[in-house]
């Protein structure tokens, strides 16, 4: 079974007396290992889309199997746990606690699945090690240039050591050589066996990943893999 | 183990904002702080009154022509009532096998000098010698008039604390002459300073033989109360039967008729006297609590503030996992450790500030349990019940939103 599996997925938004329909029967399997990049221009669903695979929300009718587990009909707190244990975000404006130490923020997700301290500040500062920032973990974020708070979030994604990292436009806030450290730092992920999923309206970016779904007007436009010669990876 | 994490964190949130916890401090601190002066205060008086009236002992109970009148109709009823006659005690002593001491007792209110100091409408009370074995009177200095003294009708004076204050001023009492209402009386003891509430009676009285004020003082208008001690406790109120039946057929009372004296114990005055003060009482405790509830709302209100302020962290927390127990937990929390802090400081202060208002009327009043438990009750439920409203806002909070929250 493919890691994760949508089928006839629909997201509706009541919208005054309208309804919207924001998606529109999205059916897709992406294996585990893969590096997909979900595409599209604003308004066309891929933000639904994301939220729905990231599990922060459930879908208006259709099915999604995360890892086997049947999501769509969960509740709350069992979101909760999926997101905690399966699921590692990045996004576009890092969320990271600003009052908190980098070492603070990547513990986070540990703190909900019943860590202990010890274990936690170990895990923590393995993950630190990964995105080569040990020598900051003392630091906030606002103390930390913006590709390291970047990097402190995708650390906080790979703590838990989870199915599935998503990533929201994670380059967004980012100037041009500092999104080349993140995507290398992608790459570098996916070669060691984590399943990515990229989401962003940027071709370039997009680039790097071994397959592009185009979503548009709620469905499924394309979904093509990227060939070996237009590919992006930096090799490190 | 996440609950004592999830702890921490609530810990760090509030010292994170010192001055906005200070504050809301604050208003749970001056909160339970009057609660548990007023709680402190009345208990200590409470406790005093009771000190007081134990003096008396569980066996002991008293006779009067009007003991205490709750109306003005049952006032006017009692004033017509004729006195106690010295008799009494005599028949009391033959008709009531329960009985074991019976101590007659009359009092008036005369000038007492001593040299060229003199204290005015000091109570004079004449009891037998025995009123000692009955009611704790602490002898300090000297002794207490003896049956021989009462026999022979001598002028000799038992004096409370703080007639001896204001009179010697120090010096040794004990063989000294005073002059009570002219005439002169020989101090052969001195009471033990009682203080309180009610003790201050019997620190500002004079004692005297009981025959000695019968002779000095008259006796053909004025009656006397009896005090009387019955065998044992068990027996007490079969006793005050004997007593009342004594007294009924003295006084020619009739089968139909209630009777027309009082006989009460310590815990029968005890009780109407609660009873008295019960309205002032809980509505002192009810003007505290206004404050408590204006602490809550303080807190509430603050908590609010620290929901809407928190929405994006409240979104990573739940992006990352966070049940939504965990996050109403974590402000929940913060409103409990503020509120229990402030009650725990209200309380040290709250005693503090009843024991320095109470010492002014000479009690003295240790910390108490039931005000300790009633601080830790009201601010924890104040904690919970105004915590919970924004708990449960930040723990219903949809991720999506929360994470877009600008």
């Amino acid at each position: 079974m493919a890691l994760i599996e949508t089928k006839d997925l629909w997201k509706k938004y009541q919208m005054g007396a309208e309804t919207v329909n924001a998606l529109r029967g999205v059916t897709i399997a992406i294996e585990r290992g893969e590096y997909v990049a979900i595409m599209g221009p604003s308004g066309s669903g891929k933000s639904t889309l994301m939220n729905l695979i990231g599990c922060l929300d459930t879908p208006s009718s259709g099915e999604y199997f995360l890892n086997g587990k049947a999501v769509a009909g969960m509740n709350d707190d069992e979101l909760a746990n999926i997101r905690n244990r399966e699921i590692g975000f990045v996004f576009q404006t890092f969320n990271l606690l600003p009052r908190a130490t980098a070492l603070h923020n990547v513990e986070l997700p540990l703190i909900y699945n019943g860590s202990s301290a010890t274990e936690r500040r170990a895990m923590a500062e393995d993950a630190l090690g990964r995105v080569e920032l040990t020598d900051r973990m003392h630091h906030k974020p606002n103390e930390l240039s913006g590709g390291q708070r970047q990097r402190v979030a995708i650390a906080r994604a790979l703590v838990n050591k989870p199915s599935l990292i998503l990533a929201d436009e994670p380059t967004g806030n980012l100037d041009s050589k500092t999104s080349i450290d993140i995507m290398r730092l992608f790459d570098q992920l996916h070669r060691l066996g984590n399943t990515i999923i990229l989401v962003t309206h940027e071709p370039d970016i997009a680039k790097h990943a071994r397959r592009v779904l185009s979503i548009f007007d709620g469905q499924i436009a394309s979904d093509e893999v990227v060939p070996e010669h237009t590919r992006m990876t930096y090799q490190s | 183990m996440i609950t004592g994490s999830i702890l921490r964190l609530s810990f760090a949130a509030l010292w994170a904002n010192k001055l906005r916890s200070g504050l809301t401090l604050l208003g749970i601190i001056i909160g339970v702080t009057s609660v548990i002066t007023i709680i402190s205060a009345l208990e200590g008086m409470q406790d005093s009154i009771e000190a007081e009236f134990d003096k008396m002992g569980p066996a002991t109970f008293f006779v009067q022509r009007i003991a205490m009148a709750m109306s003005e109709k049952e006032w006017l009823e009692k004033i017509k009532r004729k006195p106690l006659r010295e008799e009494y005690t005599a028949m009391i002593e033959e008709g009531c096998d329960l009985c074991e001491k019976v101590s007659p007792g009359t009092w008036g209110q005369s000038d007492v000098k001593y040299g060229d100091r003199s204290l005015r409408d000091v109570p004079v009370v004449g009891v037998t010698s025995n009123r000692i074995e009955i009611v704790d009177l602490e002898v300090a200095e000297g002794r207490f008039h003896s049956a021989e003294d009462d026999l022979h009708k001598r002028r000799v004076a038992f004096i409370g604390h703080k007639v001896y204050e204001e009179l010697f001023n120090g010096l040794d009492p004990i063989g000294k002459d005073i002059r009570v209402a002219g005439r002169k009386y020989t101090v052969i003891g001195l009471g033990k300073e009682v203080g309180g509430l009610f003790g201050a009676e019997q620190d500002e009285r004079i004692y005297i033989p009981f025959s000695t004020h019968r002779r000095d003082f008259g006796s053909f208008d004025r009656g006397i109360h009896i005090v009387v001690k019955a065998l044992s406790v068990a027996q007490l109120p079969e006793a005050m039967d004997q007593v009342r039946m004594v007294l009924r057929s003295a006084r020619h009372v009739s089968f139909d008729k209630p009777d027309d004296f009082d006989v009460l114990t310590a815990d029968t005055i005890l009780e109407v006297l609660n009873n008295a003060t019960r309205l002032f009482r809980f509505g002192l405790f009810g003007i505290s609590m206004i404050s408590i509830v204006v602490g809550g709302i303080v807190v509430m209100n603050i908590m609010m503030v620290a929901v809407t302020e928190r929405t994006r962290e409240i979104g990573i927390r739940k992006a990352v996992g966070a049940k939504q127990n965990h996050i109403l937990m974590q402000f929940l929390f913060e409103a409990l450790i503020t509120t229990l802090l402030g009650g725990v400081i209200g309380i040290v202060l709250g005693f503090f500030i009843a024991k320095a208002v109470i010492a002014m009327i000479n009690i003295n009043i240790s910390p108490s349990g039931l005000a300790i438990a009633m601080g830790l009750t009201i601010s924890t439920s104040v904690g919970l019940v105004f915590g919970i409203f924004p708990a449960m806002k930040a723990a219903r909070m949809d991720p999506i939103k929360a994470l877009s929250y600008e």
